[in-house]
Formats: structure tokens, C-alpha cells, sequence
């Protein structure tokens, strides 16, 4: 039998980098971001680029992401994600 | 091996003779202090019946209107270390073994200078003509000192052929053995190499001890000594004559200063420190001080050497009121904390998870992480890299 070495466990020993942030968008009728609401509603200038991601499709929470690069009309860019598996817009740098 | 020995007879006297021309033609006798004897350390060419070491009483009895000159040794060493450093630009291998006498190592630089008339020239280049220098080549130290002791004033000797024939008629006096040892052999009966060579091992060995078989060795021309290069470091030597003589050690310690700073500002770009330094004093009555002192950890700035300077100067006090001072800087080092170690990243990362850990004890919960590749291929973000306590 294996004796207790007396060691904690830790569920805070590993954590992962670059997570995705839940953020609030708003939608224009085809589906595409046109502004990002946080404190303030901050207007989207530009769609730079777009891209999806399906992966691990073999699981049960399958990923499938369709990740936009935009810019804001303060200059500033940013990478959002909509969901398409779940639902809903995340923040994520790429 | 091939030596080369370069002798300068009378070295003191030309040195003075050297710095005034006056005295060339005057008998004059250079003197030194031992306690509270005066001896002779060199004289005049011309003058006969005189001996080094000799008592100054002694001398002027032989020849009492004799100029006296107080040695300056400090001068002697920094003109005898000027002509080893042109030697050095012929061979880097000289060793300088005392006040006048330098040994050349010369095997292999027959592909600079293809004969010995070559060499010789070059040779005699390095050595101004004040110093009318005998030049000697052999197999060994011995014989090729033997060899320059025999050359004529300004002239050289190469040994070759039967070395026994050129040994056997030489005095024992020739050897650099103790004086209670020549001495000895002169009580046996024993004059010339010849003699001594022709002793047996057992006997010389029983009576001499350890000096006994170099004696017949030597007789015999076999020297094992080994050359010692002197060191390639840049001898800097400093010099300052006082206002007025004092036995102030504040006034002593405001000179030896000065000369610190000059050392500084020479070795200051090198990025090195004083490892060993030889501090020479002369009195207004000729007497010389010196000590040579180490340090333990090279010495970056003025303010250490001059505090272990100080505590020098307080131990050992001056024989006299100091007119003169002199620093040599023996040796260089480069300072020991910026020596890189094998083991350095090892003890650098144990304080940094010692310091870690103690974070950790004081606020709990891993507070340090660090970033590790887990998935860098993957076209998901947040799978391509992960933060882990770092030290588990």
C-alpha cells in the first residue's frame, strides 16, 4: 500500500496562458461585430481578418471558433471570437 | 636547451655614470646600508682590489680618495627592467636573474635570425653601449654565464667543442654556490674545476650535502636549472622625491597616494586590479626600506591599497627621514567577483528559489510562476503555453 506522503494536492499548480475573455459584442444582421460593449460602447472601425478554427472534434465540447482581428475606431486592435459551439463572443490575443 | 646570458658588469656604477656623465674617469664607489654597516655594492672599473659586499672601511683603505655614491637601487631596477623589456621584443623567454645578469632562451629563433652573428646583433641592439655588455651562448645557465664572464668588455663567446678543456682551469669561485662552500673547497685543497669534476659523487656529497653533487656537476657543465621567463605582465614602477625629508607617515602616506592614483590611471582601463606591489624608501642618508606586500583579493581602487599600505608603513617603521619613494607593481589580477564561475547559474538559480520559497512561506499559495511551452503548434491559444510554480 502506498503511505501518505502527507504532500496537499493543489488544484492551483497549473494554469493555463492567454485564456478567453468573455466580452459583450454587438451584432449587425449578417452576424459580424460592429461594436464592443464594456464600460462603453466602443464602435468597430475595421474587420481586418478573419479566420475559423474547428478542432477536437472527437470531444464531447468540440472547439469551433470563428475569430475575427478588428480595429476600433480609437486606433486599437483587438482579436474576438465568436463561439460557434457554445455560444457567445470572447476576447483572446492570438 | 640554447642560453643566452647577457652580463653588465659594474651595473650600478654605469647606471650612475649613465645619469652623470661626470663621475666616467673619477674613481668612485657605490654604497649601500645593512643595519648600521656601509658595504660596497659596485665601483669603478678602473679601480682594483675592491670586492662587492665588501666593508666601505675595508674599500677606502685601498683606495681612500674615492668618490662615494649612496645606491639607488629603485633607479638601477627600473633601467635593468627597461633592458629586459627590449630583450623581450627578441625572445619572449628572459629571465632577469639579478642587477645586470639576464638569461635569454633562444632555442628556435634561428628562423628570425639564421646565425649567431645575427642573434648577437640583435642582441647587443636591445642593450645601449653605456653598459658594455659580454655576451655568452651555451648549452646551459652555467656555462653560458661562464661563457659572457669571459667574453671580452662589449664583445660575446659562443661555447662549443670540448667544454671539460674550457671548464677545467676556471676557479672555483665561478661557481654560484654558498661562500661556506667555496670556502670548504679551497680548505681541501681545491682550486679549479678541473679538481672538482674529478671528485667522486660519495665523498663530495658526504662533505658538501645537497650542494656537494651541484658542485660537481656544475664543474662538470651540466646545469638543470630551468629558465624562468619573468612575467609578461607590464612592469609599472612610480617615483616621487619629497618636498623635504620627513618621518611623517601622513606626509608618506600623501605621496604614496599620488603614486597610487598614477598606477590607477595607467591600469585603470585594463579593468585589473593590484595583486602585489613592492614599496621602496630612501633616507636622506642613503639607507633603503622595502616591502613588498600582497593582496589577498586584487586591489580595484585607491582607497583599499592605500589602506593596506598604511597599515604596512605603520608596522614596519623607516630607518631614517625618507627623501624618496618608489612603488613596482609586481602583479595584475582581475577582480574576483567579476570571475566567472562553472558553478555560478547553479548557485544564482538556488538564492533565487531560496528567496522563492520564503515568499511563498510568508504569503502562501505559489506566488512565482513560470511560463512552459505545453502545445506551441496548436491553433488553439490558450493550449499552447501554461504557467507553472516554478521550483516544483
Amino acid at each position: 500500500m502506498v503511505e501518505n506522503t502527507g504532500k496537499t494536492l493543489r488544484t492551483d499548480t497549473y494554469r493555463p496562458v492567454n485564456t478567453p475573455e468573455p466580452v459583450s459584442v454587438e451584432e449587425d444582421a449578417a452576424g459580424l461585430p460592429v461594436a464592443l460593449k464594456k464600460k462603453r460602447q466602443l464602435k468597430i472601425a475595421a474587420i481586418d481578418d478573419r479566420w475559423r478554427i474547428d478542432d477536437e472534434w472527437w470531444r464531447q465540447e468540440p472547439v469551433a471558433r470563428l475569430y475575427y482581428a478588428v480595429r476600433l475606431a480609437s486606433g486599437e486592435r483587438l482579436v474576438l471570437y465568436r463561439d460557434l459551439a457554445g455560444g457567445g463572443w470572447y476576447r483572446q490575443d492570438y | 636547451m640554447k642560453i643566452l646570458c647577457v652580463l653588465l658588469p659594474h651595473f650600478p656604477w654605469r647606471c650612475e655614470a649613465r645619469r652623470n656623465p661626470e663621475i666616467k674617469g673619477r674613481p668612485a664607489v657605490v654604497t649601500y646600508a645593512a643595519g648600521s654597516h656601509r658595504l660596497v655594492l659596485d665601483y669603478s672599473p678602473e679601480l682594483d682590489g675592491l670586492q662587492r659586499d665588501m666593508p666601505l672601511q675595508q674599500a677606502l683603505a685601498h683606495h681612500g680618495d674615492a668618490e662615494l655614491l649612496h645606491a639607488d637601487v629603485p633607479y638601477y631596477q627600473s633601467v635593468f627592467n627597461g633592458i629586459l623589456a627590449a630583450l623581450e621584443q627578441r625572445s619572449p623567454l628572459v629571465e632577469g636573474a639579478e642587477l645586470g645578469c639576464a638569461y635569454v632562451g633562444v632555442d628556435g629563433l634561428h628562423l628570425i635570425y639564421p646565425d649567431d652573428d645575427a642573434l648577437l646583433e640583435a642582441m647587443r641592439e636591445a642593450v645601449t653601449e653605456t653598459f658594455a655588455s659580454q655576451i655568452g651562448i651555451a648549452g646551459n645557465k652555467f656555462l653560458a654565464y661562464l661563457a659572457a664572464r669571459r667574453s671580452p668588455p662589449g664583445g660575446h663567446r659562443v661555447l662549443t667543442g670540448d667544454i671539460a678543456a674550457f671548464l677545467r682551469k676556471l676557479p672555483c669561485d665561478v661557481l654560484p654556490v654558498s661562500l661556506k662552500s667555496k670556502n670548504k673547497l679551497r680548505d681541501f685543497g681545491i682550486y679549479t674545476l678541473g679538481q672538482a669534476a674529478a671528485l667522486t659523487p660519495g665523498p663530495v656529497q658526504s662533505q658538501f650535502g645537497p650542494e656537494g653533487r651541484r658542485i660537481r656537476d656544475l664543474a662538470r657543465g651540466c646545469d638543470d636549472t630551468p629558465l624562468y621567463p619573468r612575467m609578461m605582465e607590464e612592469s609599472i614602477e612610480e617615483t616621487t622625491t619629497l618636498a623635504s625629508v620627513t618621518v611623517s607617515l601622513e606626509a608618506l602616506l600623501v605621496a604614496v597616494e599620488l603614486m597610487l592614483t598614477r598606477v590607477f590611471g595607467k591600469i585603470g582601463p585594463l579593468e585589473m586590479g593590484i595583486r602585489s606591489l613592492t614599496l621602496r624608501t630612501r633616507t636622506w642618508n642613503a639607507e633603503t626600506w622595502e616591502r613588498t606586500i600582497q593582496f589577498k583579493e586584487p586591489s580595484m581602487d585607491i582607497k583599499s591599497a592605500l589602506a593596506r599600505v598604511k597599515r604596512i608603513l605603520e608596522d614596519y617603521p623607516q630607518p631614517g627621514p625618507v627623501e624618496n619613494l618608489s612603488m613596482s607593481i609586481n602583479r595584475l589580477g582581475y577582480p574576483r567577483g567579476r570571475q566567472k564561475s562553472l558553478f555560478s547559474e547553479i548557485r544564482a538559480r538556488e538564492h533565487l528559489m531560496n528567496d522563492i520559497r520564503q515568499l511563498e512561506f510568508r504569503l502562501g499559495n505559489p506566488q512565482v510562476f513560470t511560463v512552459k511551452e505545453v502545445e506551441p503548434w496548436s491553433r488553439i491559444p490558450e493550449r499552447r503555453y501554461a504557467l507553472t510554480p516554478t521550483g516544483r
